[in-house]
C-alpha cells in the first residue's frame, strides 16, 4: 500500500457534492500532482486528507491505517491561502507551529534555524512578519510546512509569490525531500511546474477524477500531433489549414493539433517552407496544459 | 475525547506569553484601575451636580389662605415666591415662559392637605418633591398645633432618626459598613463585568485574527478545533487571571498598609461628623475600624470571572469564528446584547434591595450571576443554598456554552465570504 491512500471520498454540502468518490493514492520518493479548476473541489479533498475536515464516505490511509488527530503529526500542509502572524517574530512563529506539530521546543529551535538557513534566511529570526516582503513570508511559510520532517507533504501552489531564483531554490528543495523518500502531494495550475516535477497526476472536475496516472502514460496516449511552428513572414498559408484544433495563434506562432491524422499537414509542409521564413518546427506530445484544457472542456459540454 | 495535552498547552502558553509581553497589557495593568476610578468618579460626580445643581424655577405662589403661603416660601425662597397676581395673568406668563409655573395654595389647606401646581412643562420630579414635602411639613406642624400639642413636642418629633446597623458574627458583633459593602460590591460587580467582556473580546479578536490571516487552516491541520478554541480560552482567561491578582495584590498590600494609616492620620470624629448627624461622637471614635472583607469575597470574585469568562469567551469564539472581518461580529452579537445589557439596568436595584426575590432569580441565571452574585455576596449574606447552585448553574452552562461553541467554531474557521445568520449557526451545530 502507498503512503496515502484515499479511498472514495465523498464531502456534500447540503445538496452540492464538493467531492464525488476520489480515490488517489501516494508514495513514497515520488511527486503526486493534483490538479483542477478552481472550486473542483482540491482543497476540500486535501482537507480531508489532513483530517480538518470528515468525509461524508470515504477513507483515508496514512501508512496503512485510518487517518485521525495523530496522523496530523505526519503531515506537512501548505495551504494555498498562506497565513502567518503578523507582530510575531519569525523563529518564535516558527517554534509555535513545530511544536503544534509535535516537535520539542529545542528540536523546533534546531530545525527552524537549519531550514532558515537552509534557505538563505539565516538573518530573519528576529524580524517580525509585517516587515518581511511577500516571498520572504513565503519561505517562512514553507518552512512551517517542513520542519517537522513529515513523510507526507501536501503543497497547495507552493511557488505562488516566488521569484524566478526562489522558484528554482524551492524546486530543488522539493526534489530533494523526493529523494529522500517524501511522498509529496502537489497542488498547481501551472501546468509546465507539473511537467517538471510530477510524476503522477489526478485531475479532479466537479468533485470527480477525470484523469489520473502517470505523467508521461497520460502523454502519450494522447499521441504525438501537437505541431507547433515559429516563423516569420505572411502566415496566411495556415489558413488553409482546416480540421485542426488551433490551441495558440500570435503573429509570429501558431500551435495546433492535427486530431491524430498527419497526413494534412504532411502535403502543407513544403508550402509552408517555401512562403515563411522557419525558426521552429516541432512535432510533440500534447502538453499537460493542453490535455488539461481539453479534458475540463470536455467534461463542461 | 482524548485531548493532546502538550499541544493545548503550546496553545495556552502561546496566546499567554505573546500577550502578556504586549504593551496593550501593561498599559492596562496600569491605566485599568485609573480609568476605573476616573469613571466612578464621574458616576459620582454627575449624581452630585444632579442634586445639587437642579435649575432655578420660578414659581410664583398665591396664597388663598393667606397665611401658609408665606411659610411655604419661606422653607424654599429659591424657587418660590408670593404673588398678588391674578390667576389668568400668572397662565399668560407661563405660556410666554416668563414663568415656569405657580402654585396655587388653597384656604383649606390644613384641612383637605392639597396644593396645585401649574407648569408649563411639569417642573420634573425634583421640583414636585420638594414642594410636597415643604407643604407636608407645614401642614403637619400646623394640624399637629390645632391638635393642642406644644411647640417643643413638636421640635422633638422633628428630630431626625439613624440607624446604628451591626452584623453579628460568631465572634461577637462588629460595625456593619452596609454602604462600604454595597460599594465594594458594585465595584468588584463593574470590574467583573467590564473584564469578562474585555477577555471575551480578546478572545474573539483572535479568532478573527487567525481567521482572516488565513493561519487557522495550517493550525487546523495540526491540531483539533476542540483543542484550539480550549488552548486560546485558556490562554486568554489565564492573563486575565493574572491581570486581576496583579490587581489585587498591589490594592490588597496598598490597602493592609494605608488602612492603619489613615485610621492615624484622619480624625476619625471629623469624619464621622461630616458623615452623621449624630449626638453620640464618643462611642463612634472607638468604634472605628476598617471594613471586613472575607476571603471568600476573593474566592467569588475569581470563581465568577472564570466561568463568567468561559461562558461569554466561548460564545465569543462561536461568533468570531462565523464572521470574516470584526465589524460583522458586531451584528451577529445583537442578539446577545441582551445579556450585556440586563446586569446593568439591574445593578442598582440589586445593590439595594441585594436579598430581595427580583435580585436572588437573576443573581442566579447563569449570564448575570457573575456582575449580580458578586455584589450581592459583597453588600449582603446570600443563603449558602443559592450560591451552591448558582456555581452548579454557572459551571453547567459554561460547558454547555463550550460545547455549542466547539461545534459552531469547527464549521465557521472554514467558511469564508458569507455573512451567517443564527439559524445558519444552530444548523451548524446539528451538522457538526
Amino acid at each position: 500500500m502507498a503512503l496515502l491512500e484515499a479511498q472514495g471520498l465523498v464531502k456534500r454540502f447540503g445538496d452540492y457534492s464538493a467531492v464525488d468518490k476520489v480515490s488517489l493514492s501516494v508514495e513514497s520518493g515520488k511527486i503526486f500532482g493534483l490538479l483542477g479548476p478552481n472550486g473542483a473541489g482540491k482543497t476540500t479533498t486535501i482537507r480531508m486528507i489532513t483530517n480538518i475536515i470528515a468525509p461524508d464516505e470515504g477513507k483515508v490511509y496514512i501508512f496503512e491505517e485510518i487517518a485521525g488527530p495523530k496522523h496530523q503529526e505526519k503531515i506537512g500542509y501548505l495551504p494555498e491561502e498562506r497565513g502567518l502572524y503578523k507582530k510575531i517574530k519569525v523563529l518564535e512563529q516558527l517554534i509555535y507551529f513545530g511544536q503544534l506539530k509535535g516537535l520539542s521546543r529545542n528540536d523546533a529551535i534546531h530545525k527552524a534555524r537549519f531550514w532558515l538557513k537552509k534557505l538563505d534566511a539565516g538573518d530573519w529570526e528576529n524580524k517580525k512578519i509585517q516587515e518581511l516582503s511577500k516571498g520572504m513570508q513565503q519561505k517562512v511559510q514553507f518552512i512551517s510546512t517542513i520542519m517537522h520532517d513529515p513523510p507526507l507533504l501536501i503543497l497547495d501552489e507552493p511557488f505562488s509569490g516566488f521569484d524566478p531564483v526562489n522558484t528554482e531554490l524551492l524546486k530543488q528543495v522539493i526534489l530533494d525531500l523526493k529523494k529522500e523518500g517524501k511522498a509529496i502531494m502537489l497542488s498547481t495550475h501551472i501546468m509546465e511546474q507539473v511537467e517538471q516535477l510530477c510524476d503522477e497526476i489526478c485531475l479532479i472536475n466537479f468533485g470527480k477524477v477525470v484523469l489520473s496516472g502517470n505523467v508521461r502514460d497520460i502523454k502519450k496516449s494522447y499521441g504525438k500531433d501537437t505541431i507547433i511552428i515559429e516563423y516569420e513572414g505572411d502566415g496566411s498559408i495556415f489558413n488553409q489549414l482546416n480540421n485542426i484544433q488551433i490551441i495558440n495563434k500570435s503573429e509570429n506562432r501558431i500551435e495546433f493539433r492535427m486530431n491524430g491524422d498527419l497526413t494534412l499537414i504532411k502535403g502543407l509542409q513544403r508550402d509552408i517552407f517555401s512562403t515563411v521564413l522557419l525558426y521552429k518546427y516541432e512535432l510533440s506530445e500534447p502538453s499537460l496544459n493542453e490535455i488539461f484544457i481539453d479534458v475540463v472542456s470536455k467534461k463542461e459540454l | 475525547m482524548r485531548f493532546n495535552q502538550s499541544k493545548i498547552q503550546s496553545i495556552i502558553k502561546h496566546e499567554y506569553t505573546t500577550r502578556i509581553k504586549s504593551k496593550g497589557f501593561i498599559i492596562s495593568t496600569i491605566l485599568g484601575p485609573v480609568g476605573f476610578f476616573v469613571l466612578i468618579g464621574i458616576i459620582a460626580l454627575s449624581s452630585y451636580l444632579s442634586v445639587s445643581e437642579t435649575p432655578v424655577k420660578h414659581i410664583a405662589v398665591i396664597d388663598y389662605s393667606q397665611k401658609y403661603g408665606s411659610e411655604i416660601v419661606t422653607l424654599d425662597t429659591i424657587n418660590l415666591f408670593l404673588s398678588n397676581e391674578s390667576e389668568e395673568n400668572l397662565r399668560e406668563k407661563v405660556l410666554k415662559q416668563e414663568l415656569d409655573g405657580y402654585l396655587l395654595i388653597p384656604e383649606a389647606i390644613i384641612d383637605s392637605g392639597t396644593v396645585y401646581l401649574f407648569t408649563g412643562g411639569g417642573g420634573g420630579i425634583a421640583l414636585q418633591s420638594s414642594i410636597k414635602n415643604n407643604v407636608s411639613y407645614i401642614v403637619r406642624n400646623h394640624r399637629l398645633k390645632i391638635a393642642g400639642l406644644d411647640q417643643s413636642i413638636i421640635n422633638t418629633i422633628d428630630t431626625e432618626v439613624k440607624v446604628d446597623s451591626r452584623k453579628v458574627t460568631k465572634t461577637g458583633e462588629r460595625k456593619e459598613f452596609t454602604e462600604v459593602y454595597a460599594v465594594i460590591g458594585y465595584i468588584l460587580g463593574i470590574s467583573i463585568y467590564i473584564l469578562m467582556f474585555t477577555y471575551g473580546g480578546i478572545v474573539q479578536r483572535s479568532v478573527i485574527e487567525e481567521k482572516a490571516n488565513r493561519i487557522i487552516e495550517v493550525i487546523a491541520s495540526s491540531v483539533r478545533p476542540f483543542e484550539i478554541l480550549m488552548g486560546k480560552v485558556i490562554g486568554v482567561g489565564a492573563l486575565g487571571l493574572t491581570q486581576i491578582l496583579i490587581w489585587i495584590v498591589v490594592f490588597g498590600l496598598g490597602f493592609y498598609i494605608a488602612a492603619p494609616l489613615l485610621v492615624e492620620y484622619f480624625n476619625p470624629e471629623m469624619m464621622q461628623t461630616t458623615m452623621i448627624n449624630a449626638p453620640e461622637i464618643g462611642n463612634l471614635s472607638k468604634d472605628f475600624e476598617i471594613p471586613y472583607i472575607s476571603p471568600w469575597l476573593f474566592i467569588a470574585l475569581i470563581f465568577y470571572f472564570i466561568s463568567g469568562y468561559f461562558l461569554y469567551a466561548s460564545i465569543f469564539a462561536a461568533i468570531g469564528s462565523a464572521v470574516d472581518q470584526e465589524s460583522d461580529a458586531a451584528q451577529l452579537q445583537a442578539p446577545i446584547s441582551i445579556f450585556i445589557v440586563i446586569p446593568m439596568l439591574f445593578i442598582s436595584v440589586v445593590i439595594i434591595n441585594p436579598d430581595g426575590v427580583l435580585s436572588s432569580i437573576l443573581s442566579l441565571i447563569p449570564f448575570f450571576s457573575p456582575t449580580l452574585m458578586v455584589i450581592r455576596i459583597a453588600a449582603s449574606e446570600v443563603p449558602l443554598w443559592q450560591i451552591l447552585l448558582s456555581v452548579v448553574l454557572m459551571i453547567g452552562s459554561f460547558y454547555g456554552a463550550i460545547w455549542m461553541s466547539a461545534k459552531i467554531y469547527r464549521v465557521g474557521i472554514l467558511i469564508y465570504g458569507k455573512k451567517p445568520s443564527f439559524k445558519e449557526l444552530f444548523k451548524w451545530l446539528r451538522t457538526a
